[in-house]
């Protein structure tokens, strides 16, 4: 892998995790709503992609729709889909509030993934669905890895900008008014419900859309794809950058992505030296993320940047 | 005859099987339409109580109240608030993560908390009057230099003249102050007393819970008293003032004094 496949790799996957970080970010940092299933939303995002725009069964197969629609359906789609997963999810737990309201987010996500895992009949079980369609980005003379590392840039950059205009909003300043205090938001008319359901489904509309790019990406979806690690990846990377800005949080998904991929960028000579430089990974993983909780290096910057 | 604009009917509270507020028949008293009404009564009387109730704060056992011939038994504290019931509580509350001003104008109810609004960008014309509007109120209670502070940067009594402000700003019909004066310092003080013979002036309806008694007597225009969550005794400051009950039980320390 040279610095260029590498440096590719970072954009196209850091900007991909930024989405889901930035939207953690909107839920947690200003909602303060915790989300401890943020991988099923990505999944729903992605398997309906992948069954809007695959071919209907043959053979084999044993996934029940394939709609061999075009990429943008599907990709309309998972944003639907999310959403849908959202407001399904967040209307009987938003009640809850702090780690009850994790606990049953992570449930809802545990349980999305062993039916994807046991109904074969949506997502072909374990095997996953393979036959996920994809734009030909060489019509526009580009090599793919270039047109999705740009996509997902993309994709990120407007996440960014919606949440943006969405949170300079006197909407941002009510939805702040009910994290800092329920009852005296409720003591000013502050419908504190319907605030809460509207952030949860908003940021779970990107997630979505992330997910069909990240089909698209590997051109299989599959339950090992989807598992909790994805979503303590992401909150991992959200608390690396300081969960109160923006840029925080992009800076932080990037650091991390950029050290995972320059540790796969690591010829090894052996099996046995690549299983113990992933084992070396998770740990050092875990050193970072103690010392950056210590420091907050990333928010540290954000914050003399926005002094200056 | 002005009509009742609050009424609370045999209302009973209990927490844990010891009643709060009620006693034996519950309790029950009526705020007609402009009027200054002092609560007062000890420690532990019901007075904030009374307060959660009447907002949705708190829901009642037994009994109802009514504000503007609205039964309140299943409105939420925030449609409660939406009908025109303003309130501050006796520990001040304030959203420390907006500035002084945002503190304000989030009690103005604007266009752009609606998710359509706020994408669309409209919500920009209205916001000028609010920071217009929440800047006027905040210069009537006296906090127009702090405008742009950081409300930990606030003391005690600045904050509950904050709160003050986020509850005038949204012109409610019927405005509860829960110790107003607590821990504010005396040229504050003289200062809330004048905006509330204001505020009674304009024609608005309030409930004012006061420790300090002198204050209330020479403001309100009727005085509530509670003792162990019922009603000892109403009427006007000088009613109150002669009578027995009240003095053995309230006052009588201060008159010793
Ligand atoms: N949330 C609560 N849980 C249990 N007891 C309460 C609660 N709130 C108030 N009380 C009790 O109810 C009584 C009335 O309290 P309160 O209304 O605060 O009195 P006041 O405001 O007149 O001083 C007191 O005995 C108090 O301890
Ligand atoms: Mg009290």
């Amino acid at each position: 892998m040279n610095l260029v496949q590498l440096f590719l790799a970072v954009v196209m996957f850091g900007s991909l995790f930024s989405v889901l970080t930035l939207s953690l970010n909107l839920q947690y940092a200003r909602g303060g709503m915790i989300n401890f299933g943020t991988v099923a939303y990505f999944a729903a995002g992605a398997y309906a992609y992948a069954i809007v725009t695959q071919e209907p069964p043959s053979g084999l197969d044993q996934y029940l729709v394939g709609l061999h629609g075009p990429w943008w359906a599907g990709f309309l789609a998972a944003g639907v889909a999310s959403m849908a997963f959202a407001v399904l999810t967040g209307w009987p737990t938003l009640r809850l509030r702090g780690e009850y309201l994790a606990l049953t987010t992570f449930a809802f996500a545990e349980m999305l993934h062993s039916l994807l895992v046991n109904e074969r009949r949506i997502g072909n079980g374990t095997v996953g669905l393979a036959n996920v369609e994809r734009p030909d980005p060489g019509s526009l003379g580009l090599p793919d890895a270039w047109a999705y590392a740009g996509a997902a840039f993309l994709l990120m950059l407007a996440t960014a900008l919606v949440f943006r205009r969405l949170l300079a909003s006197p909407y941002g300043r009510a939805i702040d008014a009910v994290r800092d205090d329920e009852t005296a938001a409720e003591a000013i008319g502050k419908d504190i419900a319907r605030l809460r359901f509207e952030v949860f489904v908003i940021s779970a509309v990107p997630i979505g859309f992330a997910g069909a790019l990240y089909a698209m990406i590997t051109t299989l979806v599959s339950p090992d794809l989807f598992t909790a690690e994805v979503t303590f990846f992401v909150w991992i990377a959200l608390v690396l950058g300081g969960e109160r800005t923006i840029l925080g949080a992009v800076l932080g998904t990037m650091a991390l992505v950029g050290f995972q991929e320059l540790v796969r960028a690591f010829p090894f000579e052996s099996v046995r030296a690549a299983e113990i430089a992933a084992a070396g990974e998770d740990i050092v993983t875990g050193i970072l993320f103690i010392l950056i909780l210590r420091w907050q290096p990333f928010e540290a910057m954000v914050k003399r940047r926005a002094a200056a | 005859m002005t009509r009742d604009l609050l009424v609370v009917d045999r209302v009973i509270k209990r927490f844990g099987g010891l009643k709060a507020v009620g006693g034996d028949d519950g309790l029950s008293f009526t705020v007609p339409e402009g009027t200054f009404l002092g609560l007062i009564g000890p420690n532990g009387a019901g007075k904030s109580t009374t307060f959660n109730l009447i907002s949705g704060v708190l829901k009642p056992d037994e009994g109802k109240v009514l504000l503007d011939g609205v039964d309140l038994a299943k409105a939420r504290a925030s449609e409660i608030a939406a009908l025109g019931l303003g309130r501050t509580f006796q520990t001040p509350r304030a959203f420390p993560s907006l500035s002084v001003l945002d503190n304000v104008i989030v009690g103005a109810d604007s266009a752009g908390e609606r998710v359509g609004m706020a994408f669309s960008g409209r919500w920009r014309d209205s916001e000028g009057a609010l920071r217009d509007k929440a800047a006027a109120v905040l210069a009537r209670v006296g906090l127009s230099e702090r405008i742009n502070d950081h409300v930990g940067s606030l003391s005690g009594g600045e904050l509950r003249m904050l709160e003050v402000a986020r509850q005038l700003v949204r012109d409610p019909k019927i405005l509860l102050l829960d110790e107003p004066t607590a821990g504010v310092d005396p040229s504050l003080q003289s200062k809330l007393s004048n905006i509330l013979v204001d505020l009674h002036a304009e024609g608005r309806t309030l409930i004012v819970v006061e420790h300090n008694l002198h204050f209330l007597l020479r403001i309100a225009d009727r005085v509530v008293v509670l003792q162990n969550g019922q009603l000892l005794s109403q009427g006007t400051p000088a009613e109150i003032k002669a009578d027995e009950k009240v003095i053995t039980a309230y006052l009588g320390a201060d008159h010793a004094a």
